[in-house]
């Protein structure tokens, strides 16, 4: 037991020097590299690998006769959280974010520290020393407190009133919801039941599970499916769409959402926010094919009501591509990104 | 003929007259149903000169019943007003009917529950203080049941005088249902007077069992009420039995029957329940925390347990039936469902999982607290720790917005809307884990208490012991194995794997409980309950969890009707009100907050009234109360 806990103190002791370099600014946040595709589990991991090292650490410390209060022990704890949120994680975490999760590990560390009786004694003691200023060290404390906590609010209230020229919060409705049908050049879809013609077997024929097959590999460095390379000149059916699609992607979309389709094309930062990641699970990756159909075909412009802020320069596409060209190009974003069109079926 | 035997025929009577009261409105529509019927022939001719229109939904052909939905105007004639929004007054009149009815159903629900176990359970001062509980329950379910009324009664005055023509064609369609409806309520109204005027008169025996049956009857008219009436929201939702210019075809099933009906019953039902659950809860917190004396403490804190539990029981299956109404709203439009989940209204979508963590929360705070009355609870205390790491991670994830809220600032900081990490959780896949591995460490919670006094003396104890962890465990790799897998998969393959992730959150639910409870059965005890003996902070967490409770109604009811944007039916008939735009988040956020307050207020009135009328227990059941010889424990 004592050897698990010594391992675990360990762990936690260079996980807390390294979070202070990334806090100093001397250590680099990603030293540790969170790796693309296993970045969420990766966080999770890492979280709970700090706890076990603080759980180690609390105990090596008792069993030194230097345990650290629980009042400390919770201060601590949540401050750990504050801190890693903000120098570990990158890219940054928008101050929203933060805060909710902030607010979580606070509600959590209540939880801890006054699940029962005893515990919540111990954490309680500190504060009650210092409203009771039975000692002369306490006394001033609270006369301290009696100061600095107004100020403390006071400071807060004025930054919280004082204008500011900071440009104001959106709340960007990034996948609006699609008319029930569009119509690209003069002929209307039904965007619930409409279906890609160019995901189709060798006989021509639609098949999703077919094409299923045949999309990259997701695994790290995105690899194609053995025997499925569209750039081959005798592929057929599916993979065939795909390559034009490619070509019509590389001549008209990838200056923008970038040659690995990630957001990050050569235009890509003169925009804010930047052109949508299709590699990200959270946006072709959720939508139905049809959903990207619209959005292609009518662009920036054509976004609804809904989806405000419109911010989106993405011209209407039916004004330079055919109906057939979109559906090929969208046919190239699921196969490149790996992901499979969402369907009900 | 003996006393005795009066009374039985008297108590079959009332409830062969109950039965008769649930028939009659299905007897007294029974001609309208039938109209045509009589003259086949000549119907058949009327046929082939009538104009036949086809269903939006069933896609069946109909003869026009009806007129066309109406096409409105701003203006006095189908939008008279006061100098205020219209819409916000039938909001707070609809909202507050809508948690007093949930309650008035609810309620008996837990009645019968309640007076069933208290009639099974062999030890009789344990049985006394069921029965006197539930007769508690109803009794503060009386006075709302009037109150609900009085709100229904103002709803419907103010559809008719601010929405005319809205309601106006809604009562075109729903005539028959309508008028079933206030059948219904009478007959429900009738059926409740007896089973609790009764009470007292059937309380042993034969007698008793005919009370239970009068429960029974009274749930079954309170549920259908329910499902009428939500027939009228899934039609305004997903209409049927119309066609396209919303003209009725004859067909009132298809009308009733509508693509959201169904899931809208079972989310409804369970919902009431969790929600009576957690107000009774509050009501007990409320009586506990004012108590003066120990007996008192005692008997409030032990009904806090048992409205808790009750309401948890139900809330524990909610997110999955939430989960089957989203599916159905996907099915059956695409663009719905994402405005809600991820368009318009998916940042109040993220409140929901704010406040459905925080009922996961509360109940496992209140489990721990509850632990602390227990004399050997001690062992699982020092764990809870670990617990409340699983449950704020599990919690971190189901909030994680998709769309995040940011400066343009942070935005170019991020590079891009989308974050690497966070991005991740803030889709249905990583959300399903999060709230899998919520509920599953309540279940834990849930059986570490139920073990909290106790010492299995099976033989086979530490093995029991060994399996329940490791099943536990494999819950969780396969919940969270299951979240990551379906980054990986086809998005409808996706939606699937909710069923495995589900299956393995109430395998723990079912199976655990049962192996606890065999593990349990003459095991040594460490000692008694305490009944009475648990800190405030415990009451408190009560009180959240019913807070948490109405508003989370609120807010779930606000998003059910604004996903039809600006259709009074969606796609049938358009709301030309100046008010035929979504709120901002914030404003309807102030909405249901001065929602909850008002409803708060107001049953804490009713409360009172209740209080006033107090019914005196009986002096061996007061005696009977914890501390002295049966332990509710047996409850679990």
């Amino acid at each position: 037991m004592k050897a698990l806990m010594s391992v675990g103190a360990l762990v936690g002791v260079i996980g807390l020097l390294l979070l202070v370099g990334m806090i100093l600014d001397v250590v680099p946040s990603n030293t540790v590299r969170l790796v693309e595709g296993y970045m969420p589990i990766q966080m999770l991991l890492e979280f709970t690998c700090f706890v076990a090292g603080f759980t180690g650490l609390s105990y090596m410390l008792g069993s030194m006769g230097m345990a650290v209060p629980r009042f400390w022990q919770g201060i601590g704890f949540w401050a750990f959280v504050l801190l890693y949120l903000k120098f570990r994680v990158y890219p940054p975490i928008p101050f929203s974010v933060r805060a909710m999760y902030g607010t979580v590990s606070l509600v959590a560390v209540f939880m801890w520290v006054s699940a029962n009786e005893e515990d919540w004694k111990k954490f309680k003691q500190p504060i009650m020393n210092v409203l009771d200023a039975q000692s002369g060290k306490n006394k001033l404390l609270r006369y301290a407190y009696l100061v600095l906590l107004p100020i403390l609010i006071g400071g807060f209230s004025f930054n919280a009133m004082k204008p500011k020229s900071e440009e104001p919060i959106e709340l960007r409705t990034v996948h609006p919801a699609p008319p029930a049908s569009t119509k690209v050049h003069g002929k209307s879809y039904t965007l619930q039941t409409s279906q890609n013609p160019y995901r189709v077997n060798l006989e021509g024929k639609f098949d999703q599970d077919y094409s299923n097959k045949l999309i990259v590999e997701q695994s790290m460095g995105r690899l194609m499916a053995p025997n499925a390379n569209p750039w081959d000149e005798k592929s057929q059916g599916y993979l065939k769409y795909v390559r034009e699609g490619g070509e019509i992607f590389f001549q008209n979309c990838h200056f923008c959402h970038g040659d690995n389709l990630n957001g990050r094309g050569l235009h890509a930062f003169a925009f804010n926010p930047i052109p949508a990641n299709f590699t990200d699970p959270g946006t072709i990756a959720q939508l139905q094919e049809t959903f990207i159909f619209w959005r292609v075909a009518k662009g920036g412009l054509g976004l609804p009501n809904e989806g405000f802020p419109w911010a989106s320069v993405m011209p209407p596409w039916e004004q330079h591509l055919t109906v057939d060209e979109i559906w090929k190009v969208i046919l190239f974003e699921y196969w490149h990104t790996g992901y499979y069109p969402r369907t009900w079926e | 003929m003996g006393l005795v035997t009066r009374k039985k025929v008297l108590s079959i009577m009332a409830l062969c007259a109950m039965v008769g009261l649930l028939l009659f409105p299905v007897v007294v529509s029974l001609p309208s149903l039938a109209i045509g019927a009589d003259a086949p022939d000549a119907a058949k001719k009327e046929d082939a000169k009538a104009e036949k229109g086809r269903d939006v939904y069933y896609k069946t052909e109909g003869v026009v019943a009806g007129a066309p939905a109406p096409k409105t105007v701003d203006g006095p004639r189908d939008y008279p007003r006061y100098n205020f929004e219209s819409r916000v007054l039938l909001w707070f009149a609809n909202q507050q009917h809508l948690y007093y009815g949930s309650f008035v159903l609810a309620v008996p629900l837990f009645c019968m529950v309640i007076e069933f176990m208290g009639m099974v359970t062999k030890d009789k001062a344990l049985a006394k203080r069921y029965d006197q509980l539930a007769y508690d329950f109803i009794k503060i379910s009386l006075t709302a049941y009037s109150l609900t009324a009085v709100l229904g009664g103002i709803l419907i005055f103010t559809f008719l005088t601010l929405y005319p023509a809205f309601f106006g064609y809604l009562s075109s369609i729903f005539r028959p249902v309508m008028h079933i409806y206030a059948l219904m309520f009478v007959a429900e109204s009738g059926t409740l007077y007896i089973y609790y005027y009764g009470w007292d008169k059937m309380k042993e025996g034969f007698l008793k069992w005919i009370h239970l049956s009068m429960s029974v009857i009274l749930n079954v008219i309170g549920t259908l009420l329910m499902f009428l009436a939500n027939s009228w929201v899934g039609f305004m939702m997903s209409p049927a039995g119309v066609d396209e210019q919303g003209r009725y075809l004859g067909n009132i099933w298809h009308v009733i029957h509508t693509a959201l009906w169904n899931p809208l019953n079972i989310h409804r039902l369970l919902g009431n329940m969790a929600f009576g659950g957690g107000v009774v809860a509050a009501y007990a917190a409320y009586k506990f925390l004012a108590s003066k004396t120990d007996e008192d403490r005692a008997h409030y804190d032990w009904m806090g347990y048992i409205a808790m539990a009750l309401g948890v029981a139900f809330l524990i299956p909610l997110p999955f039936a939430g989960y089957w109404l989203m599916r159905e709203v996907y099915a059956y439009r695409q663009q719905m469902g994402i405005t809600l989940m991820g368009g318009l209204l998916a940042w109040l979508f993220i409140i929901q999982a704010t406040m459905i963590g925080i009922l996961f929360l509360s109940t496992n705070y209140y489990l721990w607290q509850a632990m602390g009355r227990m004399r050997g609870a001690e062992k699982y205390q020092r764990y809870i720790k670990y617990l409340v790491f699983i449950l704020a991670c599990g919690y971190m994830v189901f909030i994680t917005p998709h769309t995040m809220v940011m400066t343009p600032a942070e935005l170019k900081a991020m590079g891009g809307q989308q974050h690497p990490v966070l991005g991740n959780y803030g889709v249905m896949s990583a959300k399903n884990g999060g709230i899998n591995v919520i509920i599953t460490t309540t279940v834990l919670s849930f059986v570490w208490y139920m073990r909290g006094n106790k010492v299995s003396t099976v033989s086979w104890a530490k093995f029991g012991n060994i399996f329940m962890g490791v099943f536990f465990a494999c819950a969780y790799v396969n919940i969270i194995w299951l979240a990551i897998l379906g980054y990986y998969i086809p998005a409808n393959v996706r939606v699937g794997l909710s069923v495995p992730q589900v299956a393995t959150t109430l395998s723990c639910l079912f199976f655990m409980f049962a192996l606890n409870a065999v593990m349990m059965k003459g095991a040594k005890q460490m000692g008694p309950i305490e009944w009475g003996k648990i800190s405030a902070r415990s009451q408190y967490a009560l009180i959240m969890l019913a807070t948490a409770f109405t508003w989370m109604m609120g807010l779930m009811g606000y998003i059910r009707s604004s996903v039809r944007l600006f259709w009074h039916v969606n796609e049938i008939m358009r709301d030309n009100s100046p008010w035929a735009y979504t709120h901002t988040v914030g404003f309807a956020a102030n909405m249901i907050s001065f929602n909850v307050l008002f409803f708060w207020v107001s049953i804490l009135f009713v409360f009172w009234l209740g209080s006033l009328a107090a019914k005196k227990a009986p002096v061996e059941v007061k005696a009977a109360v914890p501390g002295s010889a049966p332990q509710p424990a047996g409850s679990h």
